[in-house]
């Protein structure tokens, strides 16, 4: 799994150990999960294919939802700094959770994720990488 | 198992080679799309807010190749055939009837024996050896062209190939910001940068490069920080006392009025200007020094350089004390800035209108132009968009060459004085950038009509200034922390480039229907107004097809037809309304559900703990 890491694709992704995690059987990644890793980040992939895996990528604990720690952990991980206050990360979470919580249960199931990302005019553009190699 | 017959095999074969021939004509369209590497390249370094500047000017340059194609296939080519023989057809040259023959006098100067230096001076302002060439109106003096077998309407094909260019710039722009405008309709202004947005696709996957990572999450930080920023000062405003509200609306309506003084100064500026280089474009080149003469034939172009410099920096200032949320603060300015831009051509283009129809003494009603200084008012007016044109070429040339460059070369050798590092590298203004190419295409939409060959300049232009600037870009920028986010941007800059079509129709459509054409030179001149041509081609249909035309424009179906469309219109907001609030009431009852459905839970554990502790 170090060996994907360290793909100059993955190298500097602040979730590349999410990803290899997500694409891996048995914490190896075979040729087949490979190729299935590089068909869901390409651009000719259908939109519901990479909202499905960006949740399980998002989905730090694995509960099957987004709840209010694994959110605080993906704001963490983008911000990536020293100096990130609690008060900041509790801010982002209750945004979040505001916007796209339908439901009022504080955690993003994945049909409130689907949703929301949707609506993202974004995702579609940020979810993909070009090229792998170097 | 199911056998397919004969007929179905054959239609699944041929729609999936027929879907394989489709996928390898795209890929091989994709390949020839003009600069994609460079633009690719751009947006890995530099982020998708830049590369949307990069394919915004590409946009621009193929759509300036169509006008230009539109306009040759329809003016140009005939017009060349005849004249280099290739064909055999001649020119149809009808003497004007009832016109007075003082109105035909058309002085052209002498080419003998000129200085070098007025050779450069007519290159750069058209005038000259340049003014009877086909770059402008005035070459096109023939009625017709007469091939073998029919007569090819020139005036007409005239009239037609600039409502085309027009009506193609319409649809293509409308086009593309359609995809920008459906994502901005659905969802409203505060989600639009949404926190869901930003979280969950806010990092960019292309991303490999270190350096371009870290600036990601530091433009990630800035972003985030600004947008709880806002939504605290938003809360402050909401909580503003109504003695505050009535200082700041006060304040705010003196602010509005110092810039639209600001803009009425210049606006003034450029009348004089313009008046100024008109009339003393009329000595002779001798008897004035080069520079002076170049000087005075700039000077309008010099004044609306100057003028748009000063005026954004005085309108960033005055933002600061109307005190509005920053996005807003944004908005406002860049609107303010375009609306500045472009008026200024508008104001250029109506002091020429009003110098070419007024005049002292008789000789308006004999033409109904001022005859003695227009001649030939419509090749003088594309010579002022020439000059415009080429004269903004050179200006950003010069700032990139004269102002780019030392800066960087200043601010890496130099570091050590402290003057030198405060200054930094610059960014790349992506606003700046774009209102300076809108304002180059509203002058090339304006002043296709006047001078054919407008377009191809105009595509020169743009390809040198896309190179200039990725040059630019590549070797003396540094990446800005602050984001232009690339779903917003694209529908902004199509949306201005609107706003400058439709500034640039008003002129065009006055001086085709208002001002009379020329007697001395062009196509039109057995035509009282450009457009005449148009009632003259209805005339010789027959009548059925007349009288619906007539019709058509006429009173009694254009204000029914309005009003219809306002009441579609009414109806489509009125649907928009309704739906969002059925959007509010299903999430209420979404949320509803879930507590339905935590109620009944709490009551199936409370029941089966009553159970079990009655079993036991």
């Amino acid at each position: 799994m170090d060996q994907v890491s360290s793909l100059p694709a993955l190298r500097v992704n602040p979730f590349r150990d999410r990803i290899c995690r997500v694409f891996s059987h048995n914490n190896v990644l075979s040729f087949e999960d490979v190729l299935g890793m590089a068909s869901v980040f390409s651009e000719q992939a259908c939109p519901s294919l990479k909202i499905e895996y960006a949740f399980r990528i998002y989905d730090f604990n694995e509960n099957g939802l987004i709840d209010e720690e694994d959110l605080q952990r993906i704001s963490r991980r983008l911000l990536n700094g020293n100096d990130v206050s609690e008060d900041l990360l509790t801010d982002l979470t209750s945004h979040v959770l505001n916007e796209s919580d339908l439901d009022n249960d504080n955690v993003l199931s994945f049909s409130e994720f689907e949703h929301a990302m949707a609506k993202s005019p974004d995702f579609m553009n940020s979810f993909r990488i070009h090229s792998w190699g170097c | 198992m199911k056998y397919l017959s004969e007929w179905d095999q054959w239609k699944r074969y041929s729609s999936k080679s027929w879907e394989r021939f489709i996928e390898k004509a795209r890929e091989m369209t994709t390949h020839l799309e003009l600069w994609r590497e460079d633009i690719r390249s751009i947006e890995g370094k530099f982020g998708t807010g830049i590369q949307s500047y990069f394919s915004f000017l590409r946009f621009l340059v193929l759509l300036n190749l169509v006008i230009f194609l539109i306009i040759f296939m329809l003016v140009l080519l005939p017009v060349l055939l005849t004249r280099y023989k290739i064909t055999n057809s001649s020119f149809v040259l009808i003497p004007s009837k009832g016109a007075d023959i003082q109105c035909t006098v058309y002085p052209i100067s002498s080419s003998g024996l000129i200085y070098f230096y007025s050779y450069i001076i007519d290159l750069l302002s058209g005038t000259g050896f340049l003014e009877d060439t086909c770059l402008f109106y005035g070459h096109y003096t023939m009625d017709g062209v007469k091939f073998q077998n029919f007569i090819y309407d020139l005036p007409l094909a005239y009239v037609l190939s600039t409502v085309a260019y027009l009506a193609l710039s319409l649809l293509w722009i409308v086009k593309r910001s359609v995809e920008g405008f459906k994502s901005n309709l659905i969802r409203s202004e505060e989600h639009f940068q949404s926190y869901c947005n930003k979280i969950f696709a806010g990092w960019d996957f292309c991303i490999t490069n270190r350096g371009m990572a870290d600036l990601r999450h530091s433009s990630l930080r800035y972003e985030l920080r600004a947008d709880l920023e806002e939504e605290r000062i938003r809360q402050k405003i909401a909580e503003r006392t109504s003695e505050e509200t009535i200082r700041i609306y006060s304040l705010r309506l003196f602010l509005n009025c110092i810039v639209l003084a600001v803009l009425a100064a210049c606006f003034y500026a450029i009348y004089r200007a313009t008046i100024f280089s008109q009339e003393h474009m009329k000595k002779e080149i001798d008897k004035m020094v080069f520079g002076e003469n170049l000087l005075i034939l700039y000077l309008p172009s010099i004044v609306i350089t100057l003028a748009n410099f000063i005026t954004p920096i005085i309108f960033a200032k005055i933002i600061h004390y109307e005190d509005y949320s920053p996005g807003f603060e944004i908005r406002l300015t860049i609107l303010r800035c375009v609306f500045m831009r472009l008026a200024t051509i508008c104001v250029l283009v109506f002091t020429l209108g009003s110098e070419i129809t007024s005049c002292d003494n008789y000789s308006c009603e004999l033409c109904g132009y001022n005859q003695k200084l227009y001649p030939c008012w419509e090749t003088q007016v594309g010579q002022e968009m020439y000059k415009l044109m080429i004269f903004d070429l050179i200006i950003i040339l010069a700032v990139t060459l004269f102002v780019d460059f030392p800066r960087k070369f200043l601010v890496t050798y130099c570091s050590s004085w402290k003057l030198f590092r405060c200054w930094g590298q610059q960014e790349f203004a992506i606003p700046d950038n774009v209102l300076g190419i809108v304002y180059g295409q509203t002058i090339c939409w304006i002043g296709a009509f006047f001078s054919p060959l407008l377009p191809a300049v105009a595509t020169l232009k743009f390809i040198i200034i896309f190179y200039v600037k990725e040059i630019s870009l590549l070797y003396t920028c540094r990446p800005s922390p602050r984001q232009f986010r690339a779903s917003n941007s694209n529908f902004f800059f199509l949306l201005v480039l609107l706003i400058g079509l439709c500034l640039a129709i008003i002129p065009l459509t006055i001086s085709m229907t208002r001002i009379p054409s020329s007697k001395a030179c062009g196509p039109f001149t057995n035509f009282n107004t450009t457009w005449e041509v148009v009632p003259k081609m209805v005339s010789t249909f027959p009548s059925s097809l007349q009288s619906l035309v007539h019709g058509i424009t006429s009173e009694a179906f254009a204000v029914p037809f309005f009003m219809i469309i306002c009441l579609v219109m009414f109806y489509f907001i009125a649907l928009a309304g309704a739906h969002q609030r059925v959007v509010v009431q299903l999430r209420e009852q979404l949320s509803l559900e879930s507590r339905d459905k935590r109620y009944l839970i709490q009551k199936l554990t409370e029941a089966q703990r009553d159970m079990r502790n009655r079993l036991d």
